[in-house]
């Protein structure tokens, strides 16, 4: 008997369609993938299948009360979203930089524990997740302490840990590096094995063994997968007219680190880090999760106190010689999934590009003339121009971080901090967006680039850095 | 010492009351200047401490943390803050002596020990800086007279002051220079500097005085912002078990109920508040709370008068100097509430809900919030001050209730603010004895609008619509919000 079985299966949201007439069986053992572009239906999907909404036509589940695995369907969204100990979520992305003694959210060892209390889980097999997804290091964190990467494996610990008889995962590898790709993968793989039923929702390639079956989805309909919009090239336009000047440097010298190193009490994230960025240069920043990559960025950036402890220059001036991290933050452009994680919920699309003015979160200042301009030609050229009133979380996660991007490049900066930019965005958007990464860099600006795959990055980088454990292991031209 | 404001004459006294300017944005044209290249030291490393000093520091200016000698040698939490975040660190004999300005961040009943301490090491013409004025006004603290005396008061948490900052935003902030303390006539540019350097100068700013700074700030912290919302939450609680509602609903609506109400005045002030409500509630709402304003509004008065004559802080000190024994007799009896003790069951209520089902906390909201302001602004308190004292702050302090009841709200508010709220509450409740007897359900725990046609009369409407528009804490407080554009959503749990 198939575990699940859907047919004629319509999702309304309002008086818009936006899941027509699927029809589908999918049985214990297999494993499924769910493609499409952003925005396709995707998400809804998987949240109609786990009964997160409401659906119109035949959704059966039929559990196998043989089956060792517990009789239930787990959904697991592509982001995580955690609370602080008084249920709160009013977080700021610096904020896991800042060195408070009062713990506002719960450890992540302690997360765990919660969970698997809640669903009487055993011990042995946690050591054995985190043993895989090498995931140990962690546990003593608070929860917005660690990165991108690093939630996204405790989603998949928990869930792995559960094993549901149908599991739905949402984005299984945002933020994972290629090590953990694999080892995640081999974990799918034994799910599979031991009776599971498995449905990942990405248009990633490299899919576990178990991944047999797809479904690709166009407007809320199954196509045929060679049909598939997602498969088409974008077409180029020219560039806004505004990023095609040269940026105003005032130092040659962008970036110059000298012994730098970061702790939290006796735990170094960084060390030995000596590190010379030159204005024009574009460089690659690579290293597992958990690396260091972001506290090395958040000291670029002027996000971390510990900047005043260390030798760092950046565009020319020494931090801490009376500079305010305003004057820094005006000459860069920066994308990170902690910034999208905590952006303004209250912000529409239009407002978070205008934001990239002020440096701020959310918009809280009136633009002067040229810089509507700029603005209107940016949203056009982007694709945004007709959800420019819309709130920016209302949109598809891949439209939300090309607005967000769109943030990063509207004052044409000195410097472009990316870190992972892509995360989350289809293999089209991508390489879309990479493309203009390569475009805008033909007029100069410096840029630092973090992305974990080599078949996804920019044909513009020039040099590249790689951290391991908060150490430098290379530091070359490209 | 004696309190400073009774040693004024009523001209100064009303004068000094009266100072509240609303400050141009151009004002703030120097940035921080006033203060760049000067040593910066701050006392204490608290929740105002550390996130004032993260601020200032990320704004370019030079900022150090002097701590008692007990704090470092015991490396206690405001040691820890302090360098774990590559901040310098001294005793007040290190650190003090080189201070251009020294800023006064430790608890308001420390004040009198940590000033005799600080000042004989302070240099010739140096600055001393508070965030509130109890200690100069309530206590009359004498300051040596070479040096600048100045305030810079975030009238926000010390970290919604960091995560505003961070956002690129602030918090509105009340600054002042104390009038016997400006030998050199340079306090008001380093008040401006300081502000600026929190973020403050971006979300309002109100040139004030030490004088109506603490007389508004205790007023409204021990009438409508504590006081109030205690009394009024455990009241309806109370009303609730008796006419038979779920104690889970009944202990859940009133916990979260101020925030969700209270998220509508920070937005649209009392005016949206109110346009939550259907006609008919709206117009039931109006007429309770014009008539709890009648009732309680002798009440308001006398805590008014209290604090002005000193009478208030005289007795709190009294308690101080006896080991806190009242406030803490007070704090127990707080947590030994039946609302305190039944946990918010598991039910959802919509964000609706809350005002369709809890039209009393409605109705309390807008009594207390207009009668705080109008009784500050009849003693000479201007209405920016008493905005920011009432209105203003109603929101931040609901929002500790929702976290975590009033246990905790009590115990993280200040500890003046604690005690005017038990002495609010204790001859409050009384005081609404008749009144809650002609309370029904359909005013809280039910859908006001269940049973009832829905009509109403044109011309009533009207003129009550018109009512709740013009009464002067709108019209003051649509112009500051406006200064305050952006603003956060509370999330509903
Ligand atoms: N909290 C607010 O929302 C708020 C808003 C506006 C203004 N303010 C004002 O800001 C000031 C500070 O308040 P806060 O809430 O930040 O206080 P807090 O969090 O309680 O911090 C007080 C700091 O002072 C130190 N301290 C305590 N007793 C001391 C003593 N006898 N001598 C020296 N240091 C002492 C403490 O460190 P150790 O005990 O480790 O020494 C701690 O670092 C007050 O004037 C308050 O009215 C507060
Ligand atoms: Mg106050």
């Amino acid at each position: 008997m198939a575990l699940l079985n859907i047919e004629n299966l319509f999702v309304h949201y309002g008086l818009k369609t936006v899941l027509h007439n699927l029809s589908f069986t999918i049985n214990a053992g297999e494993g499924w993938v769910i493609r499409g572009e952003s925005g396709s239906g995707k998400t809804t999907l998987g949240k109609a299948i786990s009964g997160q909404l409401r659906s119109t036509g035949q959704l059966k589940i039929d559990f196998n009360p043989q089956s060792p695995l517990p009789a239930e369907v787990l959904f697991v969204e592509s982001w995580y979203r955690f609370t602080n100990l008084e249920g709160d979520r009013n977080f700021y992305y610096q904020q896991r930089y800042n060195h408070y003694q009062r713990k506002d959210t719960s450890t992540v060892a302690h997360e765990l524990e919660q969970y698997g209390k809640e669903h009487s889980l055993s011990n042995a097999r946690l050591e054995e997740l985190l043993t895989t997804l090498n995931y140990h290091e962690v546990l003593d964190e608070q929860l917005f302490e660690i990165s991108s990467g690093e939630h996204k494996k405790l989603q998949l610990v928990k869930a792995l840990w559960l094993q549901p008889q149908l599991l739905i995962i949402d984005q299984p590898y945002t933020g994972l590096d290629v090590r953990s790709r694999a080892n995640l993968n081999t974990l799918l793989n034994q799910y599979t094995t031991a009776g599971g039923a498995l449905l990942l929702i990405s248009n990633d390639m490299e899919l576990p063994e178990c991944g047999t079956h797809f479904i690709t989805l166009e407007a809320g309909r199954i196509v045929p997968a060679d049909k598939a919009l997602y498969l088409k090239e974008q077409i180029a336009k020219p560039l806004p007219t505004f990023l095609l000047s040269p940026p105003q440097y005032t130092s040659q010298d962008i970036i110059s680190m000298h012994d730098v190193a970061v702790r939290y009490d006796e735990k170094y994230v960084l060390s030995d880090i000596h590190w010379q960025v030159k204005a024009g240069e574009r460089w690659l920043l690579q290293g597992p999760n958990g690396s260091g990559k972001s506290t090395l960025l958040s000291l670029i950036t002027a996000d971390h106190p510990q900047a005043y402890a260390n030798h760092i220059t950046l565009f020319g001036v020494k931090r801490g010689d009376g500079e305010s991290i305003w004057d820094i933050k005006k000459r860069i452009g920066l994308i990170s999934p902690e910034l999208h994680w905590y952006f303004d919920a209250n912000a529409t699309v239009s407002q978070s590009l205008a934001s990239g003015f002020f440096d701020s979160n959310g918009q809280y200042q009136k633009l002067r003339y040229a810089q509507k301009q700029q603005l209107e030609e940016l949203l056009k050229f982007l694709n945004l121009f007709d959800v420019r009133n819309e709130l920016l979380t209302t949109l598809p996660l891949g439209k939300q971080r090309l607005a967000l991007l769109g943030r990063t490049i509207i004052k044409n900066p000195q410097l472009l901090v990316l870190d992972e930019p892509c995360q989350g965005l289809d293999h089209q958007q991508t390489r879309y967006f990479n493309h203009l990464v390569d475009t805008i860099s033909k007029n100069g600006v410096t840029i630092i680039y973090v992305g974990h795959f080599e078949s996804q990055l920019p044909a513009c980088l020039t040099h590249k850095l790689v951290l391991a454990q908060g150490k430098m292991v290379v530091n070359e031209s490209y | 010492m004696a309190n400073y404001f009774n040693t004024l004459p009523l001209r100064e006294q009303l004068n000094q009351l009266g100072v509240a300017e609303f400050m141009s944005n151009d004002e703030f044209a120097d940035g921080v200047d006033a203060l760049k290249g000067k040593k910066i030291v701050i006392v204490g490393c608290g929740a105002q401490g550390l996130n004032q000093g993260l601020n200032l520091r990320d704004s370019g200016l030079d900022i150090s943390y002097a701590l008692r000698k007990e704090a470092i040698e015991q490396k206690r939490d405001s040691w820890k803050n302090a360098t774990d975040n590559n901040f310098k660190v001294g005793t007040y004999d290190e650190l003090i002596p080189t201070a251009d300005l020294v800023i006064n961040l430790t608890p308001d009943k420390q004040h009198t020990s940590v000033i005799n301490a600080v000042m004989p090491l302070m240099k010739q013409g140096a600055t001393l800086s508070y965030s509130h004025g109890f200690n100069i006004v309530e206590e009359g603290m004498q300051i040596r007279k070479d040096i600048t005396v100045i305030m810079v008061a975030p009238k926000c948490p010390g970290s919604e002051v960091r995560a505003e900052y961070v956002r690129g935003f602030g918090v509105p902030t009340l600054i002042a220079v104390h009038p016997e303390n400006d030998p050199e006539g340079k306090g008001f540019d380093q008040a401006k500097a300081y502000c600026v350097g929190t973020g403050g100068h971006r979300a309002g700013v109100l040139n004030s005085s030490f004088v109506a700074e603490v007389k508004s700030d205790l007023m409204g912290e021990q009438t409508i912002l504590c006081g109030l919302l205690q009394t009024g939450s455990i009241l309806s609680f109370d009303k609730m078990i008796e006419k038979g509602i779920d104690a889970g609903y009944a202990s859940k609506l009133v916990q979260y109920g101020v925030e969700v109400v209270t998220e509508a005045l920070k937005h649209g002030g009392v005016t949206g508040m109110m346009d939550r409500l259907s006609n008919p509630a709206k117009i039931k709402a109006y007429k309770v709370a014009e008539e709890l304003k009648q009732i309680m509004r002798p009440l308001f008065q006398k805590h008014q008068d209290d604090i002005m004559s000193g009478t208030f802080s005289r007795v709190m000190m009294e308690d101080w100097a006896n080991g806190d024994a009242n406030l803490l007799k007070w704090r127990a009896e707080t947590g030994e509430t039946a609302f305190e003790k039944t946990p918010a069951g598991d039910v959802k209520i919509g964000d609706q809900e809350y005002f369709d089902n809890y039209t009393l906390m409605v109705a309390f909201i807008k009594a207390g919030v207009e009668l705080a302001f109008e009784t500050m602004v009849e003693a000479g308190i201007q209405p920016e001050s008493a905005y920011y004292e009432s209105l203003h702050e109603t929101p931040l302090i609901a929002n500790t209730i929702a976290r975590k009841k009033l246990f905790e709200m009590n115990r993280v508010i200040s500890d003046t603010a604690e005690y005017g709220c038990y002495l609010f509450d204790q001859a409050c409740k009384p005081l609404l004895g008749d009144f809650m007897k002609t309370v029904d359900t359909d005013l809280v725990g039910k859908n006001y609008n269940e049973g009832k046609d829905g009509s109403v009369d044109n011309q009533e409407l009207v003129e009550i619509n018109e009512a709740i528009r013009n009464h002067p804490v709108e019209i003051v407080g649509r112009k500051l919000r406006k200064a305050m554009t952006a603003m956060k959503a509370i999330k509903t749990a």
